[in-house]
């Protein structure tokens, strides 16, 4: 038991301080995600398990933000509800679960948001093709390669399924306050570089 | 001043690159400040957090299960949490563990009839039982219905765990609950990362426990 507590500090460190050097990475997303949502866009969030929390917690983030007086942005999580997810896997199959949500519910000015913290979430990549072929602004958190082409991949240094996530919360909360900065000054807003 | 003015004071002036250069270092900065956070709570709560682990691992041992509940990101953070204890993963071995914030019926139910403030609270004198946990997080500390949940359990006979920040509000209140873990910060945004590495972190102690 010793042993886990004594490396639980050392084994976050690398990872957190590699966040540190994606700083430019973070704040790219951003800039970008702000745009979309000054030009009316929605933000669509997904992931699996664990992530689903978090596709959860972020959308939540934008709904209804926890600093008082930042304006509400429209957000929804595609995978909160039992009753559409489950309703979308039997008809589609639970690897097309986002995808044909996204098909759905997507417009091109919205933005995708697909969180996993390893490479069995083939949905995920799956919701981010779907979401890019509709022209949305697409943003991956990830920790494993194999994901399609995104606009933004926001990769946590970890191979630690766990701490990949605990990067994964520090980003989209980062993202979250730094949508506001740019939303504050639209003079700052770029054009979208897509890669 | 707003929000944004105290987060990002370097705003007024400057050029559109300049403002991106410090909004990038200001990134860095709370980049580099969860990590200092993340160790200075391991550090801290590292024992008490192994004592909590034993606890829970008992109650798993007895057959109890684990309740976690939360509001907003507290909310999902407990569903995550419920989550990794069912369904770990490889390596892991899924044990009883039920979120309290995930079934919109029961939840509309009861803060239409009775009131948000019990909403765990009955849920968790409905459900549980002696030998069960309760784990209860809250950024603030403060939350009435969490506050209640974990009093509700207590009164149960379950295990106690609260999760808070800042000072620990109404949750570090002598008897309230069993393992009290806050983490000092003033950032609702930190706390919850922190807190999230220390649910983690407990995770892998109850699995050591389970197996060894």
């Amino acid at each position: 038991m010793d042993t886990t507590l004594d490396s639980a500090s050392a084994r976050r460190t690398g990872p957190g301080l590699a966040l540190a050097e994606d700083a430019g990475a973070v704040t790219r997303a951003a800039r970008d995600m702000a745009g979309r949502f000054h030009r009316g866009g929605r933000l669509l969030t997904f992931g699996n398990g664990g992530a689903a929390a978090d596709a959860g917690h972020l959308a939540v983030e934008f709904a209804h933000p926890v600093v008082v007086g930042k304006r509400a942005l429209p957000a929804i999580s595609l995978a909160n509800d039992a009753s559409a997810l489950s309703g979308v896997a039997r008809e589609h199959g639970y690897e097309a679960a986002f995808a044909a949500q996204v098909r759905l519910l997507g417009r091109p000015e919205d933005i995708a948001v697909g969180i996993r913290t390893d490479g069995r979430c083939g949905n995920v990549a799956d919701a981010l093709a779907a979401a890019r072929e509709l022209g949305m602004l697409t943003i991956a958190l990830t920790a494993a390669d194999g994901l399609p082409a995104v606009d933004h991949l926001l990769a946590a240094r970890s191979d630690d399924p766990r701490i990949a996530r605990e990067i994964h919360i520090t980003i989209y909360h980062l993202l979250w306050e730094l949508v506001h900065v740019f939303c504050e000054h639209p003079a700052l807003l770029g054009t979208e570089a897509r890669p | 001043m707003t929000g944004a003015r105290i987060l990002y004071p370097f705003q007024h002036g400057g050029d559109a690159e300049s403002v991106v250069d410090a909004v990038i270092r200001s990134t860095v900065a709370k980049a580099e400040e969860i990590v200092a956070l993340r160790g200075d709570v391991l550090d801290r709560l590292g024992p008490a957090l192994a004592g909590c682990a034993c606890a829970v691992a008992a109650a798993f041992r007895g057959g109890g299960r684990l309740f976690a509940f939360g509001n907003g990101g507290s909310s999902t953070d407990a569903q995550a949490l419920a989550q990794l204890f069912l369904a770990p993963g490889e390596g892991g071995r899924g044990l009883p563990a039920i979120s309290l914030t995930g079934d919109a019926a029961l939840l509309t139910a009861l803060s239409n009839d009775i009131g948000f403030d019990v909403v765990f609270a009955r849920q968790l004198a409905a459900q549980g039982t002696r030998g069960d946990v309760a784990v209860g997080l809250s950024t603030s500390g403060g939350s009435v219905n969490v506050l209640r949940g974990l009093e509700a359990a207590r009164r149960r006979g379950m295990v106690t765990v609260g999760f808070a920040g800042s000072g620990g509000g109404g949750m570090a209140e002598p008897g309230l609950v069993d393992h009290l873990f806050v983490v000092p910060s003033s950032s609702v945004h930190r706390i919850q990362e922190a807190q999230t590495t220390l649910c983690h972190v407990l995770w892998e102690l109850v699995q050591q426990a389970e197996t060894s």
